[in-house]
């Protein structure tokens, strides 16, 4: 069980995953050249790193671990202008958002590594159908108890990264109606779902042994859930977020997790209980399907209340820890966007109300993740 | 009893009569050949040519296949135009070494043919013409294997791309020779000199003039693909027809069209991409039988040597080209050679283009034409093969797309 031996990771730091989407130039739907540009990137010394994933459509980039917000988003903007870069070489664009608008998830391949044609073999079309761009944010945990606790507590904040990240209105072709779509395409596996309710990183390891031994699981990486500890990294990895349409948004949403994170293992403001888990399907489907414009159920606070709002209020509690980190303007900002209740969705739904055309949308959402910034 | 509802003899045939029976001949013959010799069926079609041609039952005379141009003009122009619409400058502008590979792919391909035929003793501007003839790869091989096999990758974009260029580079090489077979048939220098220009400023200007009025339409019809689709083919034919009428490049300006509406839309009016789908296999088929009609195996004995040489060293000229720059403009290490094979395909654009020339200049008709015609019969024959095996080669046709 040595993999699942608790690392601690340095206080509160950060680091981010984002799926991005490799758009063929000449048609605007996905290619399938994540090899040949992953080839190509591998010869440049880059910060962090740029992997594979499940389908060919698809690279995903990995930022080191941060402790201050300016430093990761910098380091983001470094990685995106590379990828750019070395695609465009390529003629492929690059682009964020949850899913790509219109293309057919028959048409994608799966990248030829064993553990990508396992995932083929045993979910079938679920695999070419989960080629959705998600991001995922890791904060550093001091001791496995308290992963334990911070993912029971930040359930209760899925909602918000849901809203603030949602990217994903349209799937298939079609506007789905929902902000994001993409939790859509996660929900079907057997593994997705939340953690179970457990006390201590010594209950979760004596469940962890259970599945295995069950032969469930072979890994921590064949749960799917919306937030999983991660023994060998020493974190917790929220995994709900679409993958914004820039970098600058991806950076905002990790210096908000960290200061959740913080004012949560600072003030112990919750303690944890079922009772997150009784509404969160709710609170869930509420952020997915209208974003900040949904109603969650506060569990400990027995009310319904506006996902914005309950936003807002929220990084208003994390502010003062958001300062110590270097923070607090990233936390401004996304509070300024929910003000005006801004997300990617909406822009996308606005761009396809101009154009009437999602090639167009692709198109301009490619150029909005290129620029600088 | 009046039996003058009954038609006299003998029947006269009419032009669906051909249009229909080419279709069906290279559908039987392209499906045959797919399931009992397991060859694609692009050399079915081809074969049923052959059949039908002078060469086979002489079902198809001389006199029929000059009837049929348009057809060909018609299918190779939507081709050339669907090729025009892949040559994405901005991917050439953005990758200097790909425009180098692109460049040299073609002009190492026309010297070395050139080269070669000029040992063999052909004169200058014979062989020069020979040389941009065989430079261009078959835009209808390539669109079809690369379509049928649901290719995609890095190969497919650059064998696409890599055959637009050098089929502009034919057309361009081709008219700038008029001038010199002119000269040689001693008409005045003012005609000579006139000629490609009208050609060239003309062809270009009705394919502008086309691009210009199909953009102000697909941004008043709106991004509705159905409706584009049939001001595509609107606008397609009538280019077709001006510029017949004008005495201009059908090619030229097809290829004008194609590649200003892909590279001027900068309002995007126009939905990208715009397949053809089921209309588009029609005129392929017609294309393709009418191809294998034209072809001429008399070199293939008299001329083997030349022939041979020919085909070799066009693939030499291409191959060399892509190894020395394909690398550093993107191509992963292997893929160099197989793009040079799957750009090995002629067919119908180079059996236009050698019956155009040698309208122009009998003598080009009198010696090089049975020589290219023959590398069009072997080519024509094998180019869908190679293309496929590149494709499947390199990992970018679709795995569980059937064979061609």
């Amino acid at each position: 069980m040595s993999e699942m031996q608790f690392t601690p990771a340095p206080g509160l730091s950060v680091g981010v995953e984002l799926e991005l989407q490799l758009v063929r130039a000449h048609d605007l739907d996905l290619g399938r050249d994540a090899q040949d540009l992953l080839a190509r990137l591998a010869k440049r010394r880059l910060p962090g790193a740029v992997k594979p994933e499940i389908t060919e459509s698809m690279v995903e980039l990995n930022s080191s671990v941060h402790a201050r917000y300016d430093a990761l988003r910098a380091e983001l903007a470094t990685l995106r202008d590379a990828v750019v870069k070395e695609a465009g070489v390529l003629n492929l664009r690059v682009a964020g958002g949850g899913a790509h608008p219109f293309h057919n998830w028959a048409d994608r391949r799966v990248y030829p590594t064993e553990r990508f044609r396992a995932i083929l073999e045993r979910y079938g079309y679920l695999a070419k159908q989960f080629t959705v761009f998600g991001q995922h944010i890791h904060v550093g945990c001091p001791s496995g108890d308290d992963a334990v606790y911070l993912v029971h507590v930040l359930t209760r904040y899925v909602p918000h990264f849901i809203a603030l990240s949602a990217a994903s209105p349209f799937y298939q072709g079609e506007d789905t109606s929902f902000q994001s779509s993409r939790l859509n395409a996660v929900n079907a596996f057997p593994l997705a779902g939340h953690m179970p309710f457990v006390r201590d990183w010594a209950e979760f390891l004596d469940y962890f042994g259970k599945m295995r031994g069950y032969g469930i699981v072979a890994s921590m990486k064949d749960f799917y859930w919306d937030i999983r500890p991660k023994p060998e990294y020493g974190t917790v990895e929220i995994r709900v977020c679409d993958t914004p349409l820039t970098v600058a948004r991806a950076a905002l949403l990790a210096a908000y997790a960290q200061a959740l994170a913080a004012y949560c293992l600072a003030e112990r403001p919750h303690a944890p209980s079922r009772a997150i888990y009784r509404v969160n399907a709710f609170n869930r489907f509420e952020a997915c399907r209208f974003g900040l414009r949904g109603e969650l159920v506060d569990p400990f606070k027995d009310r319904r209340k506006r996902i914005g709002e309950d936003i807002l209020d929220a990084i208003a509690a994390a502010m003062p820890h958001a300062e110590r980190m270097g923070g607090a303007a990233a936390l401004g900002e996304l509070a300024a966007d929910v003000r005006r209740g801004y997300s990617d969705a909406d822009w996308l739904r606005a761009r396809y109300a101009a154009s009437g055309s999602l090639r167009d949308v692709v198109r301009e959402s490619s150029e909005l993740w290129a620029a600088p910034g | 009893m009046d039996l003058s509802f009954l038609p006299s003899l003998p029947i006269a045939l009419s032009q669906p009569v051909l249009f229909g029976a080419l279709l069906a001949a290279g559908l039987i013959g392209g499906e045959a050949l797919r399931r009992y010799a397991g060859l694609p069926r692009i050399t079915g079609y081809v074969l049923a040519g052959v059949a039908l041609g002078p060469h086979g039952t002489g079902l198809l005379d001389a006199e029929t296949l000059a009837k049929a141009r348009v057809l060909i003009d018609l299918s190779l122009g939507l081709v050339v135009f669907e090729l025009g619409f892949r040559l994405d400058l901005a991917w050439l502008r953005r990758n200097r070494w790909l425009f180098v590979t692109a460049v040299a792919e073609s002009a190492f391909c026309f010297a070395a043919i050139f080269a070669a035929l000029t040992r063999f003793g052909y004169s200058g501007v014979l062989a020069a013409c020979a040389a941009a003839i065989g430079t261009a790869t078959e835009p209808a091989v390539v669109l079809l294997v690369a379509h049928e096999l649901r290719a995609e990758g890095q190969i497919t974009a650059r064998m696409l791309l890599f055959t637009a260029v050098n089929t502009v580079f034919a057309y361009l090489a081709l008219t700038l020779l008029l001038p010199f077979l002119h000269l040689e048939r001693s008409l005045d220098w003012a005609a000579a000199l006139l000629q490609p220009l009208y050609l060239l400023a003309g062809s270009s200007l009705v394919g502008a003039a086309a691009c210009a009025l199909m953009l102000r339409l697909a941004a008043w019809l709106g991004k509705r693909e159905d409706r584009q689709f049939v001001l595509l083919v609107a606008l397609v034919v009538l280019t077709i027809g001006v510029a017949r009428s004008l005495n201009l490049s059908v090619g030229v300006a097809l290829l004008a069209l194609g590649m200003l509406a892909r590279n001027f839309d900068a309002r995007h009016a126009l939905l990208l991409p715009l397949r053809f789908g089921y209309g588009e296999q029609l005129f392929f088929v017609i294309l393709f039988v009418l191809t294998g009609a034209s072809l001429e195996f008399g070199a293939l004995a008299a001329a083997a040597l030349t022939v041979l040489a020919f085909i070799v060293v066009r693939f030499l000229g291409k191959a060399l080209a892509i190894l020395l720059f394909g690398y550093p403009s993107g191509i992963r290490p292997g893929g160099a050679g197989l793009l040079s094979i799957a750009l090995l395909p002629m067919a119908g654009l180079a059996v236009v283009m050698v019956n155009d020339t040698a309208a122009l200049y009998p003598a080009f008709g009198r010696h090089l034409a049975p020589v290219l015609l023959a590398a069009v019969a072997l080519l024509g024959l094998l180019g869908p093969l190679a293309t496929q095996f590149a494709l499947r080669r390199a990992g970018e046709a679709h795995p569980e797309a059937p064979d061609v």
